[in-house]
């Protein structure tokens, strides 16, 4: 009780300002929501074009309903795992600043987690909750009967959560490539494109020829957006269901471990340098 | 030279209450507030002048040079500049002046000194045998040999500043701004620097308007100074002038052996001091004195120190401008001498 | 010849830098072109299912979606410094440099970065184009060349306008980097054909954020016949009328500059 007490005190402070954080910057969150919402249409006109060629209700298991879903899902879940934990720990990097966290009596990564909690919350209440309900209202419109299930809806926010810490250990590694290299922005939209191409934001994995869907589905990328979002749809049950959610909590250990690894070792590097 | 008549500049800034609760209420409604940053000033500048910009953090001064430079747009008021007016005849009128901020560069951070030194060529179009002849006086007054092949980026601060004030003479301006041109720096480099801007001053008659905190760039190259604070004019005229009405009152910092020693000191009846000349203030065994310098002069009153009190250590402060200004705003005497 | 010689001075720095940081360069090139890689995977996945799009062959489709590489990538390469107008220059007064030069400062402010990274983004453009044209048996004139430049340069002129325009509200507003980044979010509606688009959809495409002059009505030239006095002629039309505005609210908004600090 005590710890949970102290953990809230000290990190509390720093979700309070990632809320403020979020408010200060609501104009180029706007805008970037924009765009996203943007290209999502883009997608939708094509996919509409798609299905009026192929001239067949459902294309590779998916209907236009699904499939107008899945884009949408895809990219609230995008939003939801989002992290800039790459620039925010790299640009502590390149000034020198991150030596300021090794004095203070708080663990790196919680600190950067607990101010994005706070920006989360936001997403939530600001983004997640009315696209959400647009994306039911569009399902109820056409098919004519309620899709809605709640026991999805808890299993996808279960699903993401686990999404948002991997996504968020991903990026802190790709951070601490800082240490190195210059040119992180470049880097980081190479990263983007190729988590975006290997997770399914682009095409639903189950668009790719058997043998590659395989592959990509047990790769740490499927548990960033495609996982949670397949649960939302339904396409993932029973054992399957069950499989993807280990398959995410393993993948979620592995990037603890490796960005402690990491940070261990940068710790040594600053004392030795002093940054 | 330079004629500023009755200048204005408002902004509109917007007021948030600090905290959570603050910034959710942002979100709904905005409020904001009519700042005058600037309040009608009027001064004349004559050729060759230099002239020393002061007056407090947030006094108006960045925004009055802005205006002065064409960067900004007055609110209201009047700006002849060499027959010119900044902000409508901007691109020639830039041509005649140089401007240095302190705090940023005007330097390309990736390239070589003399690449930026051939980039500004281009940009004034200055002829290659001014350039050539401009080069050598500025690397005579400001020494740059010996970092003028390095990128700006691994230049020290005193480094450059020089080679920022180098860049903004190279086009031989009439008029030179100088925001803050020593801030940041250490005293030798500082020198150097107050030397390099005289013998501008001197060689080409450049104007100069300046604007510091540091009382020794005054002293050192200001016959005058124009004070504002709060985007009014509180004072023009000689530095000089100025001391002695407002710099008069002078400190001393004593270090006592003893906190009793304190009370062995007895102004009134040594130098017929009366209520107002003087100021003492204990913290432990350290003293500081503010007394008045025209009633008691500095030699006089070390000379009692030692004579009365068991000392260990004695500093006598330099009457900073901040002080002034303060003791100007207290007095609430419109010093204004505009002729 | 001025602006010649400074833009020389400039790109001459550039490359130098370009060799000191190669790898950078290389990983920002390679970016940018896997990014369209990624895209252009997609488009073949799509392909294996149906024969067209919309009544666009496989070829076609990748033809205009190069061509909209083109502008965009040189525009990319040229103008990249009105991003940092509008997310911090303005924002931290940096703009005050600018202003005290005797050189246009949007000319100032263009001149004085390249972002070589684009390349990546041009290079593919030119790949896809290349090979579509060849696949699809498309023999350039030397007249059709010189459409095909035209359209090009003034193509990358309605990027550049747009992002002067929303840059210029930076001034105003201090950061308009959101607004700038919707915009230019937006430009990917061009990467496809038009008809695929509902009418409204269509309709500011071409005319309100008019991205589709900058590729798919050119290319349709090219592709189909189109009449080249719309499809190249609107892209010329177009791109002036929105250079011009862009420059008048460019100009009105560095009245407007506040500066920072006090």
């Amino acid at each position: 009780m005590n710890s949970i007490k102290k953990v809230k005190r000290m990190y509390g402070a720093f979700t309070n300002a990632g809320i403020q954080d979020f408010i200060a910057y609501r104009a180029s969150f706007v805008g970037f929501f924009l765009g996203e919402i943007l290209i999502c249409f883009v997608m939708y006109f094509i996919w509409k074009a798609v299905y009026a060629s192929a001239g067949n209700s459902t294309f590779m298991g998916f209907s236009m309903v699904d499939m107008m879903v899945y884009i949408f899902l895809t990219n609230i879940a995008g939003f939801l795992t989002g992290t800039d934990s790459t620039y925010s720990i790299a640009e502590e990097i390149k000034d020198g600043s991150i030596i300021m966290r090794l004095i203070k009596p708080v663990k790196v990564d919680l600190s950067f987690l607990f101010f994005e909690l706070g920006n989360k919350v936001m997403i939530i209440s600001c983004v997640f909750i009315p696209v959400i309900l647009g994306l039911e209202i569009y399902r109820y419109v056409m098919l004519g009967y309620v899709a809605f299930n709640p026991i999805r809806l808890i299993l996808f926010m279960f699903s993401i959560s686990i999404s948002y810490l991997l996504a968020f250990y991903l990026n802190l590694i790709f951070g601490y490539l800082a240490f190195f290299l210059l040119n992180l922005w470049g880097f980081n939209i190479l990263k983007e494109s190729i988590i975006k191409f290997f997770s399914g934001a682009i095409i639903p994995l189950a668009f790719f020829p058997e043998v590659v869907r395989n592959i990509f589905e047990y790769l740490p990328f499927a548990s960033l957006t495609y996982t949670p979002v397949m649960i939302y749809m339904e396409k993932y049950n029973g054992s399957t269901l069950l499989l993807n959610l280990g398959l995410q909590l393993l993948w979620l250990s592995f990037f603890i471990w490796l960005s402690k690894l990491i940070w261990k070792w940068a710790e040594r590097r600053l004392a030795v340098q002093g940054g | 030279m330079i004629e500023v008549k009755d200048l204005k500049k408002e902004f509109k800034k917007t007021i948030k209450s600090p905290g959570l609760k603050g910034s959710i209420q942002s979100l709904f409604h905005k409020k904001t507030e009519i700042v005058k940053a600037v309040d009608g000033l009027t001064f004349n500048v004559g050729e060759g002048e230099i002239l020393g910009f002061i007056g407090p953090n947030g006094a108006g001064k960045s925004t009055a040079i802005k205006m002065l430079t064409g960067i900004l747009t007055p609110t209201s008021g009047t700006l002849n500049i060499n027959g010119q007016i900044p902000y409508k005849n901007r691109k020639k009128y830039v041509k005649e002046i140089g401007v240095v901020f302190g705090q940023r560069t005007q330097l390309w951070w990736d390239l070589p000194l003399t690449e930026t030194y051939s980039v500004l060529k281009e940009i004034y179009m200055i002829d290659d045998n001014k350039f050539k002849e401009r080069m050598e006086f500025l690397n005579d007054v400001l020494e740059l040999e010996d970092f003028i092949k390095s990128p700006v980026r691994t230049l020290s601060l005193g480094q450059r500043m020089r080679a920022d004030i180098a860049a903004s003479m190279l086009h031989s301006p009439k008029v030179l701004f100088l925001d803050e041109p020593t801030i940041g720096l250490d005293v030798v480099v500082k020198d150097n620097i107050r030397k390099a801007i005289n013998q501008i001053n001197k060689q080409d008659k450049t104007t100069i308007i300046l604007t510091t905190h540091d009382l020794n760039d005054i002293e050192m190259l200001c016959e005058r100074i124009v004070m504002i604070d709060k985007g009014k004019m509180v004072y023009d005229g000689s530095l000089s002038k100025m001391k002695d009405t407002y710099g008069k009152m002078r400190e001393v910092d004593i270090s006592l052996n003893d906190k009793g020693e304190a009370d062995k000191f007895d102004l009134e009846a040594a130098f017929k001091f009366e209520e107002d000349d003087y100021d003492i203030e204990l913290k432990g065994n350290k003293m500081i004195l503010k007394f008045n310098s025209a009633k008691a002069s500095i030699p006089d009153m070390l000379d009692y120190i030692l004579k009365t009190a068991g000392v260990r250590d004695i500093a006598v402060k330099d009457a900073d401008i901040e002080e002034i200004i303060r003791r100007i705003y207290r007095s609430e005497v419109n010093l204004d001498e505009q002729h | 010849m001025r602006f010649l010689r400074l833009y020389k001075t400039f790109v001459k720095q550039h490359l130098k830098n370009l060799m000191e940081y190669r790898v950078d360069f290389l990983t920002g090139a390679m970016s940018f072109m896997i990014n369209q890689v990624t895209n252009i995977l997609f488009i073949s996945i799509i392909f294996g299912q149906i024969p067209e799009l919309a009544g666009w062959s496989y070829y076609e489709i990748i033809f205009i979606y190069g061509f909209s590489l083109l502008p965009k990538g040189l525009d990319h390469f040229t103008s990249d410094n009105l991003w940092k107008v509008a997310y911090f220059i303005v924002r931290k007064g940096d703009f005050d440099k600018y202003l005290t030069r005797p050189i246009n400062p949007l000319v100032h402010v263009i001149i004085e970065n390249f972002q070589f990274d684009a390349l990546g983004e041009f290079v593919t453009g030119v790949v896809l184009f290349t090979y579509s044209s060849i696949k699809l048996g498309i023999y350039f004139t030397p007249l059709k060349i010189l459409l095909l430049i035209i359209a090009v340069v003034f193509g990358m002129f309605i990027f550049t306008s747009i992002k002067i325009a929303c840059a210029a509200i930076a001034f105003w507003v201090k950061r308009s980097g959101s607004i700038l980044q919707v915009l230019y979010m937006s430009s990917d509606f061009a990467r496809y054909p038009a008809t695929i688009y509902s009418k409204g959809v269509r309709f500011v495409i071409s005319y309100v954020i008019p991205f589709a002059f900058t590729s798919y009505y050119p290319a349709s030239y090219f592709l189909r016949g189109g009449n080249p006095l719309y499809c190249i002629g609107g892209t010329v039309v177009i791109s002036g009328v929105f250079m011009l505005v862009s420059i008048l609210i460019w100009n009105r908004g560095i009245i407007a500059y506040e500066s920072a600090g006090s």
